[in-house]
């Protein structure tokens, strides 16, 4: 999105002079909305105008990088309010914090906890990104022994939870190099907060009593030359937070620059079940960072299945892992399904079956996800690959029949299916919906 | 896609004899049925036969009949400006859209700010003293005259419909496509700027006269366009304004596309 005459034309100093060789201001103005014009050729331009108009080409939402090396994690780059209008770019962060009152074994004990949060979901894993280590005692040394085990043991960037400048200066000496978030800065402590994320260059949290002090703190920070920043409201009822991240992301993608940043939210309730829930709304909602309490698997994995899902993108198909599924109680006589790996196809096969109380197994044939019809025109549903699939699953050990049963809609491959495969074809109906009577029909 | 009824405008007969003998009939009756074809406002307009000093009151009274048959908004159509605010006060559904200014500077200074006073929505005409302009890139110079003057005012871009004007295919051929590049560079001009057309000049005096007009709509909502004063009671034409809106992703599709856009 280039920008707008008018946004241009504002910037301008508005003198008609003609020394940019145009007329007035307003033709100068679109001439270089046009792109036909630079604003080098006004000799009269503000360099509050020229850095107004630099950072407005800018991306509304910077991106910022915690950590280093492989489990470094980018945030930020946003450009939708809703991710069916084009995506959700980077995941959100997942921390889990271990507080300084705890003692060192069971802080190691915490960590340790967490490293194991790896999950494997439709065929990848995913796992929680932070650990956030909280300045509970007030103590700077106590936080700074907190710091250094949970360093030692993490295998993921650390979030410094401290409003004490001197107890994050001690956390920072131990383990600035590994690029850890500084959370963070507030009215009371921004000039000291900043000096120490320039120092050590690392991101900082910029945390206001509310929208608009936060915009006051942001363009303060950014006036001090710093400009990896993660910005909190200050809000902390669940109502309040959605209500500011929404305004959040909302100004920013208009270009209002103090909120064009990715953003932290605390999900800490008490109730195990409201954190999770709560949390659950910060991932839907714009949150690029979630920090929870709970490093139990039970109630992390709910929350690393949602993220996964807002985050996949609306425009490309998303596909099921291309192996055998088995629905119901199934036997050595129950009939196998073969169809593609569209999650929706294969959903929709598989509800039916579920629904015709007959056990069946069910083939998805790997189509990069595409249905039965697209995949068949595509030449990606093919008797080579129902063929390769019947032969190299290991379905023919798990019934005596050699049946296998293809979609309506492609019975032109039956023919040559047979032949390629030895299996007896029998032509379902084109709708799975017809599943249940035909095996009524078929398949005694 | 906002579309304004043309229809209830002095410069037709019936319409004219409705306003001289006082007669509200003709004029309920095309509410009624521009109000059912799918308008999203009735253009009202009281011709030229209707004496200068009393534009305003016949103003009203029109607007008051259309306010009192259908519930739709009014665009007050007039170059006398005693009758634009007569026009504005007397509408009482939604948003009022004033017809129009153009890009001369006594003329923005006179309605921009009545557009503000009123909250209303208001047509910009792409043009001057000097008249029509050619090319696209000067069809786009006036419209930003017309949103820094409406930005000055306090009218939100939302707010404004800048109008590229189309002249006759007949006589003027050469102005289709640098209408179309226009609109393309007018919604570049400032965010949320809106355009609209006075589509039947289109085809002023041609044959095939709806083709003509539905064929250069289509082509225009593709590339920007937001609304048009339009012959509502030209079913094909509606009809394409319903296709263009399923093709250009601005409403969900249904098999019932073309009842459901005149439902609103």
């Amino acid at each position: 999105m280039g920008l707008t005459g008018l946004e241009i034309f504002k910037q301008l100093p508005k003198t008609n002079c003609k020394d940019c060789g145009q007329p007035t201001c307003l033709a100068f103005a679109m001439s270089l909305a046009g792109g036909k014009a630079s604003l080098d050729a006004c000799p009269h331009v503000s360099a509050a105008a020229r850095e107004a108009l630099d950072s407005a080409s800018a991306p509304p939402i910077a991106l910022v990088k915690i950590g280093v090396g492989d489990n470094a994690i980018q945030l930020g780059n946003e450009t939708v309010l809703f991710r069916h209008d084009k995506r959700f770019e980077h995941k959100a962060g997942i921390a889990v914090s271990v507080c300084d009152t705890m003692s060192a074994d069971e802080i190691a004990a915490k960590v340790d906890q967490v490293n194991k949060l790896v999950f494997d979901r439709v065929g990848q894993t995913h796992n929680v990104n932070l650990v956030a280590v909280g300045n509970c005692s007030g103590d700077a040394g106590k936080f700074a022994v907190a710091v250094k085990v949970a360093a030692e043991k993490s295998n993921f960037p650390l979030v410094l939870m401290s409003e004490d400048a001197s107890a994050v200066e001690k956390a920072l000496e131990i383990t600035a190099a590994k690029k850890p978030l500084v959370c963070g800065a507030n009215a009371a402590n921004v000039e000291a907060m900043t000096n120490l994320a320039k120092k050590f260059d690392v991101p900082l949290v910029i945390k206001g009593a509310d929208l608009n002090e936060l915009a006051t703190l942001v363009e303060k920070v950014v006036g001090m030359g710093h400009k990896q920043l993660i910005i909190d409201s200050g809000a902390r009822e669940v109502n309040k937070v959605m209500a500011d991240q929404t305004q959040l992301r909302r100004q920013a993608l208009k270009k209002f620059r103090p909120f064009g940043y990715p953003t932290i939210a605390f999900a800490d309730n008490a109730d195990a079940f409201q954190a999770v829930v709560d949390a659950g709304v910060y991932i839907a909602k714009y949150a690029s960072i979630v920090v929870i309490e709970s490093a139990d698997p039970a109630d992390v994995l709910p929350l690393i299945t949602l993220r996964l899902n807002i985050y996949t993108d609306p425009q490309k198909p998303i596909a099921v892992e291309s192996k055998i599924y088995e629905i119901g109680n199934v036997t050595a006589d129950s009939p196998v399904f073969v169809t593609t790996n569209f999650s929706l196809t294969y959903f929709c096969v598989a509800g039916d079956v579920e629904s015709s109380r007959v056990p069946g197994y069910i083939l998805p044939v790997d189509t990069d996800g595409i249905s039965v019809m697209t995949g068949w025109a595509a030449g990606k549903f093919t008797p080579e690959k129902i063929t390769d699939m019947l032969q190299n699953t290991g379905i023919a050990d798990k019934v005596k029949h050699r049946k296998v049963i293809i979609p309506g809609g492609v019975a032109v491959l039956s023919g040559k299916l047979g032949e390629l495969s030895g299996w007896e074809i029998l032509v379902g109906p084109r709708e799975s919906s017809g599943i249940a009577s035909f095996l009524k029909q078929r398949w005694a | 896609m906002i579309l304004i009824g043309e229809r209830i405008n002095g410069m037709f007969k019936d319409i004219r004899e409705g306003i001289l003998g006082k007669d509200p009939a003709p004029i309920k009756h095309w509410a009624k049925r521009q109000f059912e074809s799918g308008a999203h406002y009735l253009d009202v307009n009281t011709g030229p036969t209707v004496e200068a000093q009393d534009q305003p009151a016949v103003m009203e009274w029109l607007v008051n009949i259309c306010n009192e048959t259908v519930p739709l908004p009014c665009c007050v159509d007039s170059t006398n400006p005693d009758a634009i605010e007569a026009g504005c006060s007397a509408n009482k559904h939604g948003k009022v859209m004033i017809n129009s200014t153009h890009a001369d500077q006594w003329k923005m200074d006179l309605y921009l700010p009545m557009a503000a006073k009123y909250n209303a929505a208001i047509i910009g005409l792409a043009m001057n003293e000097s008249g029509v302009p050619k090319s696209a890139s000067d069809r786009a110079a006036l419209a930003m005259e017309i949103v820094v003057n409406a930005d000055m005012h306090g009218v939100p871009m939302e707010d404004l419909y800048i109008d590229p004007l189309m002249l006759p295919a007949n006589v003027a051929q050469e102005h289709g496509i640098e209408v179309l590049e226009a609109i393309r560079q007018i919604k570049a001009l400032a965010p949320g700027v809106r355009t609209t057309l006075g589509l039947s000049n289109t085809s002023q005096r041609c044959t095939n006269r709806h083709l003509l007009n539905r064929t250069f709509l289509i082509m225009c909502m593709a590339v920007g366009l937001d609304s048009a004063i339009a012959d509502v009671d030209d079913e094909a034409l509606v009809d394409a304004v319903a296709a263009a809106n399923i093709l250009l992703n601005k409403d969900i599709y249904c098999d019932s596309f073309l009842k459901t856009f005149r439902q609103r």
